[in-house]
């Protein structure tokens, strides 16, 4: 090979490989629309964007997986948590979190209710990106994705249909992931209260009065905590402000009629 | 040193410098804040000495890429450079744009995309300064008009980097997008323009310090930059897992990072066998070291550790963890790092008043082995916080938090790791001031040792 021939294949591999690229640039930007659903990009979402970026918020959580590695990823984070816990947490992050207990902190971002609710709204659009199902398991805040357990092994056989079974791998899987909020291990509190003796608790707060809901049996009172959550409210300063729930409330549209049962009949297992 | 412009070299050398040990300050700080709990939270949290410690990182490595042009040039094209007022004035402008931003980040002045925080107006100066650059070598290009391939490859890398930093001025609606592009920027600086530039020097240097004959050198730089650019541009697939964009970047990227293999490892053969069949005899060993050692770890750092988690489906697991920086970090310290410290280290002696090439610099030896061995170390810290964090995080589903805290033992490493590193870079530092830099402005004769041949009369 001679230099000009070296050359030649520099200039012409550059160039060949370069053209590739541009076309299939150019077929993407056919596709973002349907991928992002870039039809759902609303002023608020627009402007959370800008929020997300004056705020420096990349700098120190990954988005979709990208940016700094110091603090949770929030590609589905409104997913896991709903609008009301959020907005309380960006209000305030010190109420939720503390430094002596996980050695970091999120410093008060200091944003306006308005602001707030955008970049919500920014990340509600992300969390619906079409991408390729990443991240393939929940990544959580705090918590386990295993009931009970911190780092153990699954304790259900997920192939298993028996209601109990199923209800306990909903528990811990998109798109109820409620142990991203809820462990079930005795006074273990994250965003949500501990679920362990669940079943237990509830009949004696039946029995005992105290509780204004409609339920008259522990079944109903489960399935009115999942798909009502406002509906009576544990106490706790973090788990509730002005009469409304932090859990989200949409799970009666996430969730089959099915779904809810299953977890129901595994609530009523943690005894 | 030929040419008494290329004194210039020195000034952007020192400011390089200078600004390298700020970064290291800057990265400490951050890695305290993993281990935690942080006293400064409310004045300088973690979002902000983060995002100072990576902008610095690229002034400092473009500043030394500039400073190695005014050093490289003059001598390739046999000729002064076309103006040296231009060229101080263009690292002046440069400076204080870099001092604008690290205290506007302090206040919160930023555009918070990440590696490209730089508010508008930073931006824009940094296109003007670039401008001024690639001016003033191409009108010394010019004025040689000898248009060697090393000094051509070198120019076009610099040039092509500005090119690609102006996607970085555009605002995209949609996010993904702005993702998108985000990437021709960073990714196609670090794994194609800037490792033309890489090359270029490594040609430079080796031409130099090995003697090995320059045509089979420059014919082999066409085909490490060749290989670089045919696997690396669309090896940007990389970087699109995940993002929301169509599913066939997966496979692409796969495909192609692993071919980018290829030429980081042509480029490290290159350098061993150019310097093998001279037998390492230039005087400067501490140069041949920086050389050589650059070209291995790009292999080590950039190619087998990318390598490591660029398959998606490894990449599914690992995305978003500590295994990104454990890449980050060593690709760009074998790449960039060395490279630059391997221009400053050969061009000292020509830059200094003893001016003594065999010079016997202990400090020097224990810079470049107190940094290789402290970024081997910090590597390794991130590596296994990274894969007990994939581990723990992603596949047990442990809580984000509560995995933080059981991998602090590795966050000690690594900042035991980075000491270490960093009292390297300190000594390097400290090794370059304390030398006496020739006359830097006026000075004695046009050429200061004209009477010594030029290199490559001796050594063709
Ligand atoms: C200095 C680093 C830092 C910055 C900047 C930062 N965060 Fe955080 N964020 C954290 C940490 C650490 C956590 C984990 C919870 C905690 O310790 O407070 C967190 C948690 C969160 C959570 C999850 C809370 C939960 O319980 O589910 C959300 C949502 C969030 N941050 C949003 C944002 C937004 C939006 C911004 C930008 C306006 C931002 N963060 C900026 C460090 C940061
Ligand atoms: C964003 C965090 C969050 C998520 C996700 C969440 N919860 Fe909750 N949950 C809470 C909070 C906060 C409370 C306490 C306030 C209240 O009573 O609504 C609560 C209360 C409950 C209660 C009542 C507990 C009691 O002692 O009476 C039940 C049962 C419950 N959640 C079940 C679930 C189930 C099942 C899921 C998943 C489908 C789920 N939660 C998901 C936050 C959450
Ligand atoms: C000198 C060359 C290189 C440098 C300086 C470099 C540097 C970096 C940096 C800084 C990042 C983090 C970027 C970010 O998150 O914003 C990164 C990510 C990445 N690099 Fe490289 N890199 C180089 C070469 C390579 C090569 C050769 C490969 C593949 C073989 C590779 C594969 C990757 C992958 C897959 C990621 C993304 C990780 C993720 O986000 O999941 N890199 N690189
Ligand atoms: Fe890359």
């Amino acid at each position: 090979m001679t230099k000009r021939q070296t050359r030649l294949f520099f200039i012409v591999g550059t160039l060949v490989f370069a053209g590739i690229f541009v076309g299939l640039t150019v077929d993407s930007h056919r596709q973002f629309g349907r991928l992002t659903n870039a039809d759902l990009i609303t002023a608020d979402v627009s402007a959370g964007k800008d929020v997300w970026h004056d705020n420096n918020c990349i700098n120190c959580h990954t988005l979709l997986g990208e940016g700094a590695y110091y603090a949770p990823d929030l590609t589905k984070i409104t997913q896991h948590r709903g609008v009301p816990y959020l907005t309380a947490f960006l209000e305030d992050p010190s109420r939720f979190y503390s430094e002596e207990q996980y050695r970091r902190l999120m410093p008060n971002p200091e944003l306006t209710d308005r602001e707030i609710e955008q970049v919500l709204a920014f990340l509600d659009w992300v969390s619906r990106i079409d991408n390729q199902g990443w991240p393939p398991r929940p990544i959580l805040v705090t918590g386990s994705r295993f009931a009970g357990v911190e780092a153990g092994a699954r304790t259900a056989d997920a192939a298993s249909d028996e209601p109990v079974a199923l209800g306990q791998t909903l528990f811990s899987q998109s798109p109820a992931t409620c142990s991203a909020c809820h462990s079930t291990a005795p006074g273990v509190q994250l965003a949500g209260p501990s679920l362990a003796g669940i079943g237990t608790r509830v009949a004696t707060l039946l029995a005992e009065g105290g509780y204004g809901g409609s339920a008259t049996t522990a079944e109903g009172y489960l399935r009115e905590a999942i798909v009502q959550p406002s509906a009576h409210l544990v106490p706790g300063e973090t788990f509730s402000a002005e009469g409304r729930s932090f859990m989200p409330d949409n799970y009666s549209q996430l969730l089959t009629d099915e779904q809810v049962d299953h977890l129901v009949d595994y609530l009523l297992t943690l005894r | 040193m030929r040419y008494r412009s290329q004194r210039i070299a020195y000034a952007y050398f020192a400011v390089a410098l200078f600004l390298y040990g700020l970064q290291l300050a800057f990265g400490m700080l951050s890695a305290a804040k993993y281990l935690g709990p942080d006293p400064l939270i409310d004045i300088l949290p973690f979002d902000v000495t983060k995002a100072i410690h990576t902008n610095l990182l690229i002034v400092w490595v473009l500043t030394g890429f500039m400073g190695a042009a005014y050093y490289v040039v003059p001598e390739e094209s046999r000729t002064e450079i076309y103006s040296p007022r231009l060229a101080y004035w263009q690292l002046g402008i440069w400076t204080v744009n870099g001092v604008v931003a690290v205290v506007g980040y302090m206040f919160g002045w930023t555009e918070g995309n990440k590696l490209l925080e730089q508010p508008v107006p930073v931006k824009i100066t940094i296109v003007i300064v670039m401008l001024m650059f690639l001016y003033n070598i191409f009108r010394t290009m010019m004025k040689g008009g000898r248009w060697t391939t090393t000094e051509n490859v070198l120019v076009a890398g610099l040039g092509l980097a500005a090119l690609l930093y102006l996607p970085a001025l555009l605002q995209f609606h949609n996010y993904t997008v702005s993702i998108f592009y985000r990437w021709w920027t960073i990714h196609l600086w670090v794994e194609g323009v800037w490792e033309m530039v890489q090359a270029g020097l490594l040609a430079y240097l080796l031409i130099r310090l090995s003697g090995a004959d320059r045509e089979m050198l420059e014919k082999w730089l066409y085909v490490i930059v060749g290989l670089v650019f045919i696997a690396g541009i669309i090896g940007t697939a990389h970087h699109y897992y995940w993002v929301g964009v169509p599913q066939y970047w997966l496979p692409l990227g796969g495909i192609f990072s692993a071919r980018v293999q290829l030429a980081l490892f042509a480029m490290a053969m290159w350098a061993y066998f150019a310097m093998r069949r001279s037998g390492f005899s230039h005087p400067n060993k501490l140069a041949i070291h920086w050389t050589v050692g650059s070209a291995i770890y790009t292999a080590f750092g950039a190619g087998l550790l990318g390598l490591a988690h660029t398959w998606p489906s490894v990449n599914k697991w690992t995305h978003g963890t500590l295994i990104t920086p454990m890449h980050g970090h060593s690709a760009f310290f074998g790449a960039y790092v060395m490279v630059v410290l391997a221009v400053v280290t050969y061009a000292m002696p020509h830059l200094t008043r003893d001016g003594d090439e065999g010079r016997e610099s202990t400090l020097g030896y224990w810079a470049f082995w107190l940094q290789a061995a402290g970024m081997l170390g910090m590597t390794m810290a991130f590596a296994t916080a990274g894969i007990a964090q994939t581990y723990l995080e992603r596949i047990m589903g442990l809580g984000y938090l509560e995995t933080q805290l059981k991998i602090q033992v590795h966050f000690l490493m690594l900042i035991g790791a980075a000491t270490v590193f960093s009292v390297g870079a300190a000594c390097f530092i400290w090794d370059f001031f304390r030398q006496r830099p020739i006359e830097l402005f006026g000075g004695p004769g046009p050429e200061v040792d004209a009477d010594r041949p030029a290199p490559e009369a001796v050594l063709t």
